[in-house]
């Protein structure tokens, strides 16, 4: 049982790291620094519950804004730059992040433990949830309340003027420029939100796993963050969840009986679902479809 | 000063193997214009097939290189067939999703073949080191440099004295003008990649003989080595890669010596992010910019 | 002759050409007009292989060039200068029109024709050295022509080789195209300008919405009637 409970965590902190990357791609922008924001928000989150004394809830919206700070910071010189460019630059911010954290010592003498990050070794001893009583279940909702409002929150955006203004952007900018449309602002605004959702991620994933360092940061995870939205499919958020749930949940754990060979189907089948799917598995067609069905639905139920 | 001219020479050797790792890249993201993560792993595949052949048969340096090469040049083609051929036009991020799915492929048959964590790998030359007044120059350095040089020059010269250099600048041009004069744009895009992958190979051979070791790690540190050094150097030419990957060099090598191995990495960071910033067309980039925007 | 029968060609669902038929008589101009989105580019596209057809054949002296990769269809003669020229940026004009040429391998035939291109565009001569994204639009139409014509093709296409020129330059481009269909080359042509064009066609096609809805020669019609169909079209006239 606790096996699925600590999947069902690790699904719900890669949504969170998912749907940061995509409001960042909305906007047509590959960014490989959402790993660097989701350990800036672990690190900032960690130490202020466990140097600090903080309750959790504070410390994530602490994170949050650091980890959304640092992002609004990082888009203005990034946004300069395009494509493979950006790519390359935010590769260089994410791996700058997680060089600064193996050389981060920052500890304080509790009793007989020593607290706080501690260069390669990493920040151990985050026990926030033991220490205060909460379950296994209790984490898993709470992750998930977290997980249900960020969703929430993306699909008003996605449904509002904003959500149309950041596709005009990621669609074409020339077209979005000459409606009127600030490109700089949208970009950064999108870079922010997107650091925000990660440093939230990144601020529970410390707290779950109570033990981080910085080679869990590192390129992989980054790619891994935009993974779920390109193979989900940016058409609206669930893409995004059902890729991190397939990803997670299948490939990676629902394989692990597969021992050693699991890394070599993974790789295949996800070239396999973007050569059959370049545009996600949840992409503009499936999503009108789906919708058709549930609307007949509702008319045969109204009638 | 003895030791800044010293590490400056110890950087331009080592450097003249990130030159070549950028080259591989950059003629790869010029034909393609997609970015491709497996490039790295690879040319890992190559060096761990070179140590089995080490291992197994005790095989000499030319014949391990040689086997490098070939794994290297074989896995690329391997990445092409299943990121990049298939690939829709406009799916340029699937593409990368993609060769990072290939990436953790290549690096767990990596582990398959040789599941320990490092492996022992034949040393490139021995011997003293070469004194040169104050300074001293290591054999292998040596070696390293005068492969890398040449092998950049020999790229030159294919690509603007050969049919096959044509067709490949004409795909780096225009893609759709390539089709039109009559390149045959599906048999030469394997072949590139082949081509880049293989000097990445050779790269890898060279770093890996210095190093004496191999690890799976080393796919991805070929990836970002060669992605650097080729923005620094700017994309689409010869000489942009090497000057790229010399300066690269330099700047680890003088940097290790001042702030130590920890820092020397994030100064490099630092260096990419000013070019990108101030120069985003690195040293000598030929490439238009806008020719950069679609990956 | 040149004969193309009953393409259809999509962008994924979208038909973009729903049955295209026409000939093209060898030795002459021919001229397709239509207004944008027509699928006039969408058919250059398709002979020169670029687009696969999903149906229908094309022909050239009776030879089937549908389904053939863009390199077979230009060593079986049929070069195309693309819309926006295309021409190779960070090559010299020498190099581009070496690259023209890259499906021959008679070395002494390219360097006589590279001196034929030079003579015939004096122009390119003078900048033989110089990048092509360095030029001006009307000398890089020029390049691109000459690019084209490096394959010795028996059909050139030339899909809006007016596009982007001022007049002047326009009228020189439309004078090399007369010259070169007097020295025998079989040309169709794709043309926005439907004045100029007029001029020099021998024979012409109208293209709307993916068909062709009217052929003849540019006599037969008056030319501001042509010029209200090529452009407007004639279904919004209609309904």
């Amino acid at each position: 049982m606790d096996f699925y409970l600590g999947l069902i965590q690790i699904i719900g902190v890669h949504t969170l790291l998912g749907l940061s990357a995509y409001c960042v791609l909305l906007t047509g922008q590959v960014s490989l620094a959402q790993a660097g924001f989701f350990a800036i928000g672990a690190y900032v989150a960690g130490m202020l519950t466990v140097l600090a004394q903080w309750p959790l809830i504070p410390a994530l919206a602490v994170s949050a804004v650091v980890a959304g700070a640092v992002a609004c910071a990082v888009g203005f010189p990034a946004l300069r730059v395009k494509g493979l460019m950006l790519v390359v630059a935010t590769v260089a911010f994410g791996e700058a992040v997680r060089l600064f954290f193996f050389n981060f010592t920052y500890q304080i003498q509790a009793g007989t433990l020593h607290l706080g990050p501690h260069g390669a070794e990493g920040f151990r001893q985050i026990r926030y949830f033991p220490e205060h009583g909460w379950s296994t279940l209790d984490v898993v909702l709470f992750i998930w309340i977290v997980v249900a409002l960020v969703m929430a929150g993306l699909w008003w955006l996605d449904h509002s003027r904003v959500g149309a203004v950041l596709r005009a952007v990621g669609e074409d900018e020339l077209a979005a420029q000459s409606v009127g449309i600030n490109i700089t602002a949208v970009k950064v605004s999108a870079m922010t939100v997107g650091g925000f959702i990660a440093g939230i991620g990144g601020g529970i994933f410390a707290h779950y796993t109570t033990h981080i360092e910085h080679a869990q940061f590192g390129v992989v995870l980054a790619t891994f963050a935009i993974a779920y939205p390109i193979l989900g499919g940016l058409s609206n958020v669930f893409g995004t969840l059902l890729a991190a749930v397939f990803i997670q949940g299948f490939l990676i754990e629902g394989l692990r009986f597969m021992g050693d060979w699991r890394n070599l189907l993974f790789g295949g089948l996800i070239v396999l679902a973007m050569n059959v799917r370049p545009r996600g598995l949840l992409d503009a067609g499936t999503t009108r479809a789906l919708k058709r069905l549930f609307a007949a639905g509702k008319e045969r139920s109204g009638a | 000063m003895v030791d800044l001219v010293q590490n400056t020479i110890d950087g331009l050797m080592i450097g003249s193997s990130y030159g070549l790792l950028a080259l591989g890249f950059t003629l790869i993201f010029g034909v393609m214009r997609r970015l491709n993560l497996s490039y790295g792993p690879s040319v890992m595949i190559g060096g761990y097939l070179g140590t089995v052949v080490y291992l197994q048969f005790g095989a000499g340096p030319l014949t391990v290189a040689a086997a490098v090469v070939v794994g290297a040049a074989v896995a690329g083609i391997y990445v092409e067939r299943l990121c990049f051929a298939p690939m829709k036009a406009g799916a340029a991020i699937a593409s990368m999703v993609s060769s990072f799915a290939i990436w953790m492929q290549l690096e767990q048959a990596a582990i398959l073949v040789l599941p320990r964590h490092t492996y022992a790998f034949p040393p490139l030359a021995t011997g003293a080191p070469i004194e040169l007044g104050p300074f001293a120059i290591r054999v292998d350095h040596l070696v390293m440099l005068g492969s890398a040089l040449g092998l950049a020059a020999a790229v030159q010269l294919v690509l603007y004295r050969t049919r096959f250099g044509l067709a490949l600048r004409a795909i780096i041009g225009n893609p759709v003008a390539a089709h039109l004069v009559g390149v045959d744009v599906r048999m030469v895009m394997p072949l590139a990649f082949a081509g880049a992958s293989a000097i990445g190979g050779v790269a890898g051979f060279l770093v890996l003989a210095v190093d004496q070791q191999i690890t799976p790690m080393f796919g991805m540190w070929a990836t970002l080595k060669g992605l650097i050094a080729m923005m620094i150097g700017g994309l689409g030419s010869v000489p942009g890669a090497v000057l790229g990957g010399l300066l690269l060099g330099v700047i680890e090598a003088q940097s290790q010596w001042y702030f130590g191995p920890q820092i020397r990495d994030l100064v490099a960071y630092f260096v990419l992010f000013a070019f990108l910033a101030i120069r985003p067309r690195g040293l000598v980039g030929s490439m238009s910019e806008a020719s950069t925007q679609k990956a | 002759m040149f004969e193309v029968s009953d393409i259809v060609a999509a962008y994924g669902k979208i038909e973009a050409l729903k049955g295209v038929s026409l000939k093209v008589e060898s030795g002459r101009i021919t001229c397709l007009l239509g207004p944008n989105g027509a699928g006039k580019t969408t058919l250059m596209m398709t002979i020169a292989g670029i687009l696969q057809p999903r149906r229908g054949s094309i022909r050239l002296e009776g030879a089937e060039l549908a389904g053939l990769s863009p390199a077979r269809i230009v060593s079986r003669g049929v070069a195309l200068v693309p819309e926006n020229r295309l021409v190779f940026p960070e090559m010299s004009v020498r190099e581009n029109l070496l690259a023209g040429a890259y499906q021959r391998r008679d070395r002494a035939g390219i360097d006589s024709d590279i001196e034929r291109m030079y003579a015939r565009f004096p122009r390119l001569k003078e900048r033989r050295d110089q990048m092509a994204g360095t030029l001006s639009g009307g000398e890089q139409q020029m390049l691109a022509v000459a690019r084209a014509l490096m394959s010795r093709p028996r059909l050139l296409l030339m899909d809006e080789p007016s596009l982007g020129l001022a007049p002047l330059i326009v009228a020189e481009i439309f004078d090399i195209i007369a010259e070169l269909n007097r020295d025998g080359t079989t040309i169709f042509l794709v043309e926005q300008n439907a004045h100029m064009a007029l001029k020099v066609a021998h024979q012409f096609f109208l293209m709307e919405q993916g068909r062709i809805t009217f052929s003849g020669t540019p006599g037969q019609l008056a030319e501001d009637e042509v010029i209200q169909r090529a452009y407007l079209g004639t279904r919004r006239a209609v309904g």
